[in-house]
């Protein structure tokens, strides 16, 4: 299905899977439109202990635009390492990782630094914030050096309002508890108007309600900023969250047919 | 007018440094402390060792226009010249041009005695002239025509409680023994003295039945006259065929011991800059530490985008801040208790040379430099970590 309408608000044509050749190992919903990210033959290599593990065995994906997914496999199926290439922050060992259709392998380490910044949020399970700064200056701190310091302010007090904190935007990390601390994260993830935003195990630290909200967080957001929204996780029930899964298992990609499928209003397989 | 913004670039990069330098608040106070003991080491040795070179070098105040002309002593001669005639004394005067000479006496096998009957070990007895034409007395006075008393330095009469009018005997082994009166005790002259009043017994030449000189004194007045122009004129005089005089400058002796100064100094200086050593190993493991526990801080960092150049500067700027710290709070100490050390041996606690408050101002420099160059190794650690590994 070459032609595709644009994902409108949050309705996904069923078996969107169908779409292209469905030897199981696509994973994409054949939407129009340039991907942001798109992986060809994906290889990953690592090596460790003298021997040399292959993470990930020749994937295909992509992130188009608003997009809504969940990367979901077990530990060591090579999660960790397609979110790496995903964020730009490693570059494959074969096949082509294109940002905006541009090749990142020919990016240098400056230019790839760079493009991360303008295109990828992270949003960690750890939080990661750092704890000598306020929530507000948490949030200012990818930009801090950009020298723009008031266009800056304004955007970092309007993303923590947007996410609930307005009145916290002075606290210390320490003083907010975890549910807190991570839409912190999430707002210091939208600072720099990212066009995807990549959360690894973002509900792992928190409490099922807490993690909950932080998910519909998520989806408000991705409406509301047009931001990709890419979850990776090892828990099905935060993989429900997204329109889109797909499964990662020993180093290779599989769209879950099954969990992909979440029409407005409509009923979970 | 882009240095200014560079400078607005660096601000958010010292606000993140201080931050952080206050996180770990016993770790930075103890590497800042390292700073301190170094730069006070550097500061206070320098200040100190100045003010004990100021007050050693006061001890040749005064006799900057002295030398000593001793006769060169040939062993292997018939008759070795160990003392100079009248005759000689009279040759000198010429050549000397107008400075003063002062002919000494230094009678071998002397021996003094107080008024209780015991001898003076450390008596050295001499026979001048007048001694109270170029030294003040402290106690009593020096007649003008002295023929009959003795005059002691003030080391012999302090040791063993002599004062004017005590009576003292003093043996010179052929020559005479006879008892004097002690007219008068002079005044500390200190080390610098060619004479060594001090330790002094000094008999009128007059008491000598046949005066043979030991040595000869010169004095020139600094300000009207030149020492040096008076030694060479002695030296030309005697020496032209063979060195049969030595003529020796107290002015020498001074820059030989400024000159061995600045040796020792700047050797105890450097032994105080290990110090400094031990500070920078310190702020290194410190920052090492610091960096290893904020790996996934760092690596948020540079995956938002800060490059690799951006997180070194904000880690060198770090301990550079614990340098500049060490250094304001250093600084100060170092002059206090340079002070102290002025106040002890110059009697004056401001009386800072300028070399000594360079020496400060270098430790202080110092300090906050090995901060830095301490700081660039755990930086570049940190910033060539990949972010990818950082995430688990």
């Amino acid at each position: 299905m070459a032609t595709e309408d644009p994902p409108s608000d949050g309705v996904e044509p069923a078996g969107v899977a169908g779409a292209a050749p469905d030897d199981g190992s696509r994973a994409g919903p054949g939407a129009s439109g340039t991907p942001v990210v798109r992986g060809e033959e994906v290889v990953k290599e690592y090596e460790t202990g003298g021997q040399t593990i292959r993470a990930l065995k020749g994937i295909d994906f992509r992130i188009d635009p608003a997009d809504s997914v969940a990367i979901v496999g077990p530990s060591g199926s090579g999660k960790s390492t397609l979110l790496n290439l995903l964020g730009l922050l490693d570059v494959p060992s074969e096949g082509q990782v294109r940002l905006r259709g541009e090749d990142v392998a020919t990016l240098s380490n400056r230019e790839r630094t760079l493009e991360r910044k303008r295109t990828i949020g992270f949003v960690f399970q750890s939080f990661y914030l750092i704890p000598t700064l306020t929530a507000l200056e948490n949030v200012e701190m990818p930009r801090m050096l950009d020298r723009t310091p008031r266009k800056t302010r304004e955007r970092a007090t309007e993303l923590l309002e947007r996410v609930g904190l307005g009145d916290r935007l002075d606290h210390a990390p320490d003083e907010l508890s975890g549910g807190q601390k991570q839409r912190v994260a999430i707002a210091r993830s939208l600072v720099n108007d990212p066009e995807i935003l990549l959360a690894d195990e973002p509900t792992g630290n928190l409490d099922r309600d807490t993690g909950d909200r932080i998910l519909d967080l998520f989806e408000e957001l991705r409406t509301e900023e047009g931001v990709a929204v890419v979850t990776v996780t090892h828990d099905a029930y935060v993989a429900e969250a997204a329109d889109r899964v797909v499964d990662l298992i020993d180093g290779e990609l599989r769209e879950d047919v099954e969990s992909t499928t979440r029409a407005d209003g409509g009923g979970e397989p | 007018m882009s240095r200014l913004r560079r400078l607005a670039a660096y601000v958010p990069t010292l606000l993140l440094a201080r931050r952080n330098v206050s996180r770990a608040r016993a770790r930075s106070a103890l590497a800042v402390a390292a700073v301190v003991i170094g730069v006070v080491a550097i500061g206070a040795i320098g200040v100190g060792g100045e003010a004990f070179k100021q007050d050693q070098l006061e001890a040749y105040e005064g006799f900057g226009g002295t030398a000593t002309v001793s006769p060169v002593f040939y062993p292997n001669e018939e008759e070795p010249n160990m003392n100079f005639s009248d005759a000689e004394v009279a040759r000198m005067e010429q050549a000397a041009g107008g400075a003063t000479l002062v002919p000494v006496v230094q009678p071998f096998g002397s021996l003094v005695r107080t008024p209780s009957g015991e001898t003076v070990v450390t008596a050295r007895v001499k026979g001048i002239e007048n001694p109270g034409e170029f030294y003040e007395t402290a106690d009593g006075t020096v007649p003008e025509n002295w023929r009959r008393s003795v005059v002691v330095g003030s080391r012999i009469a302090s040791n063993n409680d002599i004062e004017p009018g005590d009576q003292m005997t003093v043996v010179v082994e052929g020559e005479l023994e006879r008892t004097f009166r002690v007219a008068a005790v002079l005044q500390p002259q200190g080390f610098a003295d060619p004479l060594s009043a001090d330790q002094s017994v000094f008999v009128p030449v007059s008491a000598f039945d046949d005066p043979a000189y030991g040595e000869v004194i010169v004095r020139v007045d600094p300000a009207t006259g030149s020492v040096d122009e008076a030694a060479t004129g002695i030296e030309n005089e005697f020496n032209a065929r063979r060195r049969t005089v030595e003529v020796d400058r107290v002015q020498q002796q001074r820059e030989q011991f400024e000159a061995s100064f600045e040796t020792i100094n700047r050797f105890l200086i450097g032994v105080g800059a290990i110090s400094l050593l031990v500070a920078a190993v310190t702020i290194a493991n410190t920052l090492l530490m610091s960096v290893i526990e904020r790996e996934g801080e760092i690596g948020v960092m540079r995956a938002v985008g800060y490059g690799r150049g951006a997180v070194i500067r904000l880690l060198v700027a770090e301990a550079t801040m614990l340098g500049v710290l060490g250094g304001a709070i250093g600084g100060p100490v170092a002059l206090g208790i340079g002070a102290s050390i002025n106040a002890l041996l110059v009697g004056d606690p401001l009386a800072f040379t300028p070399a000594g408050l360079r020496y400060v101002g270098v430790g202080l420099a110092f300090g906050v430099l090995t901060a830095l160059v301490a700081g660039v190794y755990p930086a570049w650690t940190a910033a060539n970590k990949r972010p990818a590994e950082a995430f688990d």
